[in-house]
């Protein structure tokens, strides 16, 4: 049926391909600027994706009892990116920041345990049971569709992957500016390239440090939104579900780099959803059971063939 | 009488899970204690162990490959050896890799074993797992065991049968406790002896400062691979033992990875890592907390029922929640306040004899 | 020593409660992966144990008849640990079930069966279940197997006059499973498959597999719980208008997923359930007391709860004390389908009956629970559509 359409590889290949990919970009960035700057691998970043996206549907709820009508999910996101930078710095204040001087594999050990620990409050506050973030179903952008179907090249995305897709590059033009205009973000990349050439400049690491959970809480929060948005619910494993492609991404895109996770990102996110296409005859070309291994599988690759990665960044 | 028995094999039951993740402890303890690889696959390598062991001991079964049936201690062997051959192609591909790098490496290889055993159906019976696997001690009650050498050789069928019916129903379960303890203390000793030879000394060296190590001419690369696979097949033994304790594996839930490599790392750093009789404290002291919570909380959760109006469907619906939740601040108290363990390693000194 | 003295203060706290309870242990999936669909379950054998005890509880003595709750979150580790503690420290008398096939076989097999106690399962449905025992008769269930509704699957389909589909199920043991089932019986009866595919449970994006999928097909035959899947695949294939019609199982069926998806987009999805015949007066009794206790008498598995409580009540009452050895032919004394019939909630009519030493024969919310040799009971099937905003089932004949 779907060679009525002539589109079929965008629609539904390409296009949610890139739609999971703005997501991981997203997640990927944070990871990828604590991998940089903080030197190890937060496992909690998941879990902050996912409750930055309960505390969302939270205000949302809550404004909808008060006032009767419920907030657009990105007005809502932004108290709920406050609160999440804010859980940042307290849990870098009680459980990262005492390791500083440790070696990596403590606070390591520390971001896995925040990540259960993070994980059961949200199951223990709001209940392990899924939550409807958005009613119904998303049905293709109309106009779009007819404009696109008078050319013969039906484009049938809905309203929420332009939200997402337009989203993501507008954050990620911000975090451009900053990262090559401001002050902190030069300091940022700084540190990152070289943190003992930084210190010697008289760059206060700590100041960074903090900049950089700001950063990477907001751009998780964005992340974990924008895949409720497009899940249209919650439930508490959803951050950690993503969390190892994101870890693929910022692999894929060389650690550190803010740009080469994004890069990452899209690349997992096309690679999980194209290898099912039927390249060859009518059968998935890999069975969707094995879809997730796509990510582990070109991050391995990854690590051992070039663990720099595309951007060349940091290998330790 | 019922109620001490009760206890008894409660106890037992303890023991034995205590054991299974002693030794999942100890074979981690080899990789991380002694040669600093960081492998969070855990979960991978012991499923490999235990779908080896299961495939080849379980009777013929029309759901899965085999079972071949053959004698318990070829399938405990294979396990060993499967696992072992595995993380030997994984260990020359990957060991390189520094640590964090190596933990994500091995968490993705993890995940691609438990999919390809999810999704080879026609060989694991997939997401439904294989059931009717035999356990030591027990298994001796089976037919086909005892109709079989070598136990037929001591007694006929009819003669065993009357044994064990003669036996109160529960006689095989301390037996089976006993003898995964002895496992862990056989893989222990073994282990004290190869931290204190040359080898031992060469890893905590290699370890400790890996450029001084390779410069004094140490195969680095070689040893971080022995590490890696005598690691494995001890987490592989460990495997079979689970399989065996459990009686059905199937590879979503058993081998889920918050409650098993997760678990298995508070206790190997919660005991101290890089001592052997650290990673079986650990064990022992965090299942023992993990097992018991649940009734605590459960007699807790009555108490609050009993004596307030307060309504408790809630609580006891999340209490597995709360659980988790204890264990990871667990972990973060025992990372700062004891960031070496409970005991910590203990290096041999110089001048004790090699 | 510091394990055993906290196993000991463990125990006495266990111990200090009263001991003349007739315990019964209830391991449940409370946490993992399908919290929300055993929620309402774990609230029918609550309503059980209170019809029990507000009707004059066990024996002539009137002990109150207790359920223990233990967690064991489809896992088989968790159950086995679980179920460990409940028959060697709350000292129960007989187990009703785990809820995942898994978890159940593996209690069943490390623990339940060697020590001699009964599980009856309330809604374990794997096929392997009713040939797991050699020479013992300790487990039962009071749902019947997948054998059965992938084949009233089928037939509903081919009754419909569909006769292609595409099968996509969830990659774990109750959805593999009973695709397994659907798709060798529909296409043995002339139904053409098309693709048979797994899905990986809980993925943000299940387009590319949808598309697939319906290159060449309309009808959807989808294997998924809802909660871990289910309702992102639905979504997505209707998105992108690649299936219209969608058929399946048990894991689909919940308020839920009308809530999410709306009503008006759910026309053509029918899926089914092990259900009762809602003509039968066991039904008629049940569905009054779920509606006077809040609970919908049509969930999944639900009134298989209920039953299954109350059933391992009525054989402890039947075997005259709280003895393990003697529950499994109580057991099937009460459900061989001879005797004084005893709907849901009449259990002071059992007791009296029993206590006079006559026989009963319990017909329940989800059928006349007759057990079969190996303690299967034959099932009835529904199929679900919506109807003004929730599921509405129909018997299949």
């Amino acid at each position: 049926m779907w060679e009525s359409f002539g589109f079929e590889f965008v629609n539904f290949y390409f296009v949610p391909g890139i739609v999971l990919g703005c997501i991981y970009a997203l997640g990927a960035i944070g990871i990828t600027l604590t991998f940089g700057i903080l030197r190890f691998a937060n496992f909690a970043h998941g879990e902050v994706m996912m409750t930055g996206a309960y505390v969302t549907w939270t205000i949302m709820a809550l404004t909808g009892a008060l006032f009767g009508w419920a907030l657009h999910p990105l007005i809502a996101a932004i108290p709920s990116v406050f609160l999440m930078i804010l859980v940042f710095f307290v849990v870098d204040r009680f459980f990262y920041k005492p390791f500083r001087k440790a070696p990596t594999i403590k606070v390591v050990m520390a971001s896995f345990g925040m990540m259960l620990v993070i994980r059961s409050l949200v199951q223990i506050l709001w209940g392990p049971n899924q939550i409807t973030f958005v009613k119904g179903i998303a049905k293709p952008n109309s106009f779009i569709r007819e404009l696109t179907g008078s050319m013969d090249m039906m484009i049938l995305v809905p309203n929420k992957h332009f939200l997402i897709m337009g989203g993501t590059v507008v954050i990620v033009m911000l975090l451009g500016y900053l990262l090559t205009y401001t002050r902190i973000g030069k300091a940022m990349r700084a540190v990152s390239d070289s943190p003992d050439l930084a210190l010697v400049t008289g760059i206060d690491v700590e100041v960074v440090i903090r900049a950089t959970w700001i950063v990477g809480g907001a751009c998780a929060v964005a992340a974990g939104v924008f895949l409720a948005t497009d899940i249209q619910m919650l439930e508490t494993t959803m951050g950690f579900r993503m969390l190892l492609p994101m870890f693929a991404a910022a692999i894929l895109g060389g650690i550190g780099k803010p740009y080469g996770a994004v890069l990452g990102g899209l690349v997992i996110g096309l690679a999980e959803e194209l290898s099912s296409y039927p390249w060859i005859g009518d059968a998935p070309l890999l069975s969707p059971g094995y879809k997730s291994g796509v990510a582990f599988s070109i991050m391995i690759v990854m690590l051992i063939v070039r663990p720099s990665g595309i951007f060349k960044g940091r290998t330790f | 009488m019922d109620q001490l028995i009760g206890y008894f094999l409660y106890f037992c039951s303890l023991l034995a899970v205590g054991g299974i993740y002693s030794l999942i402890a100890l074979g981690l303890n080899v990789q991380w204690g002694f040669a600093g690889l960081f492998n969070v696959g855990i979960a991978g390598f012991v499923s490999i162990g235990a779908y080896t062991y299961a495939l080849l001991t379980t009777d013929t079964s029309p759901l899965h490959y085999g079972g071949l049936g053959l004698p318990l201690a070829v399938g405990i062997v294979a396990a060993m050896v499967a696992s072992g051959l595995i993380s030997a192609i994984i260990g020359v591909i990957c060991i390189r890799l520094r640590s964090d790098y190596l933990a994500i490496a091995t968490i993705g290889i993890a995940e691609i074993i438990k999919l390809v055993l999810k999704n080879n159906s026609e060989i694991t019976n997939g997401p439904r797992g294989i059931n009717k696997i035999p356990r030591l001690w027990e298994n001796f009650t089976e037919e086909r065991f005892y109709n079989d050498w070598p136990m037929s050789w001591f007694a006929s069928a009819e003669t065993w049968q009357s044994i064990f019916s003669s036996l109160p129903r529960w006689w095989w379960q301390p037996c089976f406790a006993l003898s995964i303890i002895i496992a862990v203390y056989v893989v222990y000793r073994l282990l004290e002896k190869l931290r204190l030879s040359p080898w031992g000394r060469m890893m905590t060296a290699i370890r400790e400062n890996e450029p001084a190590a390779h410069a004094a001419g140490k195969n680095v690369t070689g040893r971080r691979i022995e590490a890696f696979i005598l690691g494995s097949m001890i987490m592989g033994l460990a495997g079979a033992v689970l399989a065996m304790h459990l009686r059905l594996i199937e590879p979503t839930n058993t081998f889920d990875p918050s409650k098993l490599t997760f678990l298995v790392w508070v206790m190997l750093i919660a005991g101290g890592s890089g001592n052997n009789r650290g990673a079986i404290l650990g064990s022992f002291l965090i299942w023992v907390i993990w097992s018991a919570s649940e009734i605590v909380i459960n007699v807790g959760i009555n108490v609050i029922d009993d004596f307030t109006n307060i309504h408790v469907g809630i609580l006891s619906t999340r209490a597995g929640y709360l659980r988790m939740l204890l264990i990871g601040l667990l972990l973060q108290y025992i990372l700062q306040k004891y960031p070496l363990g409970i005991l910590p390693e203990s290096r041999p000194t110089a001048s004790s004899k090699t | 020593m510091r394990k055993s003295i906290y196993s000991c203060i463990a125990a006495l706290v266990v111990v200090s409660g009263a001991n003349a309870d007739v315990k019964v242990g209830n391991p449940m999936a409370m946490t993992g992966p399908i919290p929300d669909l055993v929620a309402p379950m774990a609230l029918a054998v609550d309503l059980a144990e209170k019809h029990i005890n507000e009707q004059g509880g066990m024996f002539a003595s009137g002990e109150e008849y207790v359920i223990v709750r233990a967690d064991s979150m489809c896992d088989p580790v968790a159950g086995v640990d679980a179920v460990t503690k409940l028959i060697n420290v709350s000292g129960v008398v007989g187990i009703v079930g785990p809820v995942c096939s898994g978890g159940t076989i593996a209690q069943a097999e490390s623990v339940s069966i060697p020590a001699g106690v009964v599980t009856l399962s309330v809604s374990a449905s794997a096929p392997a279940i009713s040939n797991m025992e050699t020479g013992t008769d300790l487990v039962f269930r009071t749902a019947a197997s997948d054998a059965y509704q992938g084949v009233a699957l089928a037939e509903l389909a081919l009754a419909k006059g569909i006769t292609d589909m595409s099968v996509s199920y969830a990659n774990d043991d109750y959805n593999a499973g009973l695709a397994a089932v659907f798709a060798e019986h529909y296409a043995a009866n002339g139904g053409k498959i098309h693709l048979n595919e797994a899905h990986e449970p809980n993925k943000a994006s299940y387009r590319s597999e949808v598309a697939t999928l319906g290159a060449n097909t309309e009808n959807l035959a989808l294997f998924a719980y809802y909660g871990s899947g289910g309702i992102t695949l639905m979504r997505n294939a209707m998105e992108t208008g690649a299936f219209s019609t969608f058929l399946g199982a048990d894991g689909m069926l919940a308020q839920e997923v009308i809530d999410q998806l709306g009503a008006e987009n759910l026309t053509n999805a029918t899926f089914t359930t092990s259900t009762s015949d809602e003509s039968t007066p066991g039904y008629a009794a049940w569905s009054a007391l779920a509606a006077a206790a809040d609970l919908n008498p049509l969930g999944p598995f639900v009134p298989n709860s209920y039953d299954a409580a109350f059933m391992m009540a009525l054989a402890i009452e039947k075997a005259g004390s709280a003895n393990r050895d003697l529950i499994a032919g109580a057991l099937r004394a009460i459900g061989n389908g001879s005797g004084e019939v005893i709907l849901p909630g009449e259990w002071a009519k059992a007791k009296k009956i029993i206590a006079a030493g006559g026989d009963i024969n319990y017909n329940g919310g989800s059928g006349p629970q007759d057990f079969d040799a190996n303690g299967d009971v034959a099932g009835d099937f529904s199929a679900s559509v919506v109807k003004d905003g929730v599921w509405v089932g129909k018997i299949i004949k």
